[in-house]
């Protein structure tokens, strides 16, 4: 078959369409895309996770709240005969203004997806640490909260956050990367240097010192939310900016773009069209790690003391592993006093959550990074 | 060029970034309200840090709000009422001069180290920095030698059951939270061990309490005099050299032996990434020609795989150890808070609490900083050595 050009030159088409449309090469590439993942036995069980998780997130969003279920809070001092005392609590809305009471526990039931303290359980015990649920410190104070609400509420934060910082990190950085990448010379030089100075300061430092220096000057549930989520996009994009500008360097040599430039097409069109599509699949990969390290890194930080949640029953993934652990310590202290039990289902669940989501989502960006590039695949 | 040309270029790129860093730095400290620098430089005060005061308070006649004298005077003493670029001119100078400012002995870091007087921020740093290196070049040092020979082997034993064993084990190490399983392995660690505070007996093998298991040297009163007040060892500071050099084996093993469970975790963490490095190096090069015809004159597979493959799979692996390095390095506050190891993390991790000491907080942040780029031009270097083309190009 022998095609006549509009110039008068003669070609021999390449790719032959199929009957009734023209060539759909995105589809076909997302086939084999999927085709080489799902050999990938770890990938697919990563994926197969991955999702389960985004359905319990979506679920709980439109669950009822448990807040109502509220009914007694368990002040435990550890005295010597390790005491429990057990009082009637009250909750009120956060938004609405100050804690009528001492012993009222402010809910935010306007939003979704928090979770309040618990019911007493100590009777299933027999100790002072109610099975199943939720030990928080705050002060002197310690309370409870069920661990099944606090890790199905706390899915959709989890999620919701993970997902806000690494997709604007990416976006910052795709277009960052790009220009830097495409336009070469001094605009080059001016971005990469800027980020080389951000990714030379370490890990979550930076994210640590502006939590630290701000901390203290936001209130509420927006403005803590503010603050983290964009102390995370800070640290981020520099990352995606340089994975991207390696692969423009590399995409805006290809014959396509020469090809795409010689029939005259802008840089705007050449960018979006082909650079960018094409220098897409490292992000991907690099993406699906990120938004796996988030909740890990989110439970270093309360860890390390930060009061970054307006309530310290913030149902988180991270938070509420944090927690377990800083209470641990304590709680074998208590030993002593023989009130012994190990809490053992605090720390195992908010624990196998993350790390399952953490790894899984491991899995399916190495499966992706070995289906998108096709140097692995052999 | 030259190596010795080469090097001294990268050193020099090294001020631009230091000076980027530093800047941000002076930027977080600018965005913060002024109270917060007075408070911090001259403590609470019984008249608020801010510009009206109500006029009782200031002894002046009338019920509104008055000019508050002492605000002024404070805020030109700080020299937070000149311009921008004056302050930040100030700044780079001090911060170059290596004038990091005193510690703020109100906050909450100064109390954890008991530190009572205004000690300077950089001696503080030099105290603690030696414990972070130990602990960081110990970790290095597992790492390689979990990831070279694991990831030789997962390259050449592709997709089988040991590569797909190396993955799920690494994968794990980066999905487990460090505080959970550091905090784990301590605990196992106390109740494994018979767990009892350290004592002075120089015979004693308790290595473990509930609080961690550093610093190595107990507080005692036979303590060696080499070690100083805030456990700081004389004459080089790292403790594990300092003990050897004045002939205390069984300090310098002690000292080792504490470090090992957080250098092991640490190492736990990050071997992730290292490991898929060279493990794809060592598969690019697998299927390059030399190493088909090393195959078909008949050189020996181990001898294929170790000197062939290995020394030039070798040059990759080198770069990525500058990136690990930045990595997990990030992760030693934590790691070091649960171990109470005193370095450079630990100080970070409670200077960051309230009452913050920001001194110490830019300080500690700075020091790290300093750390990866000073490693990353290290691991240049060696790249370079190994490899002519760098050198040229």
């Amino acid at each position: 078959m022998v095609t006549e050009l509009p110039g008068g030159g003669r070609m021999t088409p390449v790719i032959v369409p199929p009957k009734g449309g023209r060539p759909r090469p995105g589809i076909a590439q997302l086939k084999r895309t999927l085709y080489f993942l799902s050999r990938n036995t770890l990938a697919i069980i990563g994926l197969a996770i991955v999702l389960f998780f985004v359905v319990v997130a979506l679920f709980s969003l439109f669950s009822p709240l448990s807040n109502q279920s509220l009914q007694q809070y368990c002040s435990v001092t550890y005295g010597t005969n390790g005491t429990v005392g057990c009082q009637p609590v009250c909750t009120y809305d956060a938004s609405s203004g100050p804690a009528p009471a001492a012993n009222c526990y402010p809910t935010y039931s306007g939003n979704v997806g928090f979770v309040g303290p618990t019911v007493d359980l100590t009777h299933l015990t027999g100790g002072p640490l109610p099975l199943g649920s939720m030990q928080v410190s705050s002060g002197t104070n310690q309370y409870y909260y069920s661990i099944y609400d606090g890790l199905l509420k706390g899915s959709a934060w989890s999620l919701g956050i993970a997902a806000t910082i690494v997709l604007s990190g990416a976006s910052i950085g795709l277009v960052l990367g790009a220009i830097a990448g495409y336009r070469g010379g001094y605009t080059d030089e001016v971005i990469m240097r800027f980020t080389d100075i951000f990714l030379s300061i370490p890990g979550i430092l930076l994210v640590l010192v502006i939590v630290a220096s701000f901390a203290g000057y936001v209130q509420g549930l927006e403005g803590r939310m503010l603050l983290l989520v964009g102390a995370f996009i800070i640290t981020w994009w520099p990352f995606y900016t340089r994975i991207v500008r390696g692969q423009v360097l590399v995409t805006r040599e290809q014959k396509y773009v020469e090809a795409s430039r010689a029939s005259g097409a802008g840089t705007g069109r050449i960018l979006t069209k082909h650079i960018i599509p094409n220098s897409l699949y490292p992000v991907f990969v690099q993406l699906s790690l990120d938004v796996g390290a988030i909740p890990l890194l989110l439970g270093g930080l309360i860890f390390l003391g930060f009061q970054i949640y307006p309530s310290p029953y913030f149902p988180e993934w991270g938070a509420m592993s944090a927690n377990s652990v800083a209470n641990l310590q304590s709680l074998i202290e208590s030993c002593q006093f023989g009130a012994c039990v190990f809490p053992w289902w605090q720390i195992l669940f908010p624990g196998l959550t993350v790390f399952l989501f953490a790894i899984s989502v491991n899995f399916l960006s190495d499966g992706l990074r070995d289906a998108l590039d096709p140097r692995l695949r052999r | 060029m030259r190596m010795w040309v080469y090097v001294v270029r990268r050193i020099l790129l090294l001020f631009p970034v230091i000076i980027g860093v530093m800047t941000i730095t002076f930027a977080i400290l600018s965005a913060l309200p002024i109270q917060t620098h007075l408070i911090a430089t001259f403590g609470a005060s019984k008249i608020p840090y801010t510009p009206m005061v109500p006029c009782s308070d200031v002894g002046q006649p009338g019920n509104g709000q008055c000019r508050n004298p002492t605000y002024f005077q404070l805020v030109h003493q700080l020299g937070l009422d000149q311009p921008i670029w004056v302050q930040w001119a100030e700044y780079m100078k001090n911060s170059l001069t290596l004038n990091w400012g005193t510690v703020n002995y109100h906050s909450n870091a100064a109390s954890a180290f008991s530190l009572t007087t205004s000690i300077p921020v950089t001696t503080v740093l030099g105290w603690y920095l030696p414990y972070t290196l130990e602990l960081a070049a110990l970790s290095l040092i597992i790492i390689l030698a979990v990831a070279l020979p694991l990831g030789n082997y997962s390259a050449v034993y592709r997709n089988r059951p040991i590569d797909q064993a190396a993955r799920v084990m690494s994968f794990s190490g980066f999905a487990l939270p460090g505080f959970l399983l550091a905090t784990l392995v301590l605990f196992a660690a106390v109740i494994l061990s018979g767990g009892a505070t350290p004592t002075c007996n120089s015979n004693s093998t308790h290595y473990f309490d509930w609080y961690g298991s550093w610093p190595p040297f107990p507080q005692c009163a036979n303590q060696p005099t080499w070690i100083g007040t805030y456990i700081q060892t004389s004459p080089t500071g790292f403790p594990t050299i300092d003990a050897i050099l004045h002939g205390d084996w069984f300090l310098a093993g002690e000292s080792v032996r504490r470090m090992l469970l957080p250098a092991l975790v640490i190492a736990y963490g990050s071997v992730a990434g290292i490991l898929r490095f060279v493990r794809n190096s060592m598969l690019e090069v697998l299927n390059l020609d030399f190493i088909r015809t090393a195959r078909a004159k008949g050189v020996p597979e181990t001898a294929v795989v170790s000197r062939h493959a290995g020394r030039n799979s070798l040059n990759v692996t080198v770069t990525v150890l500058g990136l690990t390095f930045a990595g997990f390095i990030g992760g030693f506050p934590i790691i070091e808070d649960v171990f109470y190891l005193h370095g450079v993390g630990l100080l970070l991790a409670k200077s960051i609490q309230p009452t913050q000491d920001f001194g110490l907080i830019f300080g500690t942040t700075l020091l790290f900083t300093i750390i990866v780029v000073v490693a990353n031009i290290l691991v240049d270097i060696l790249y370079a050595y190994l490899d002519p083309r760098v050198r040229l190009g």
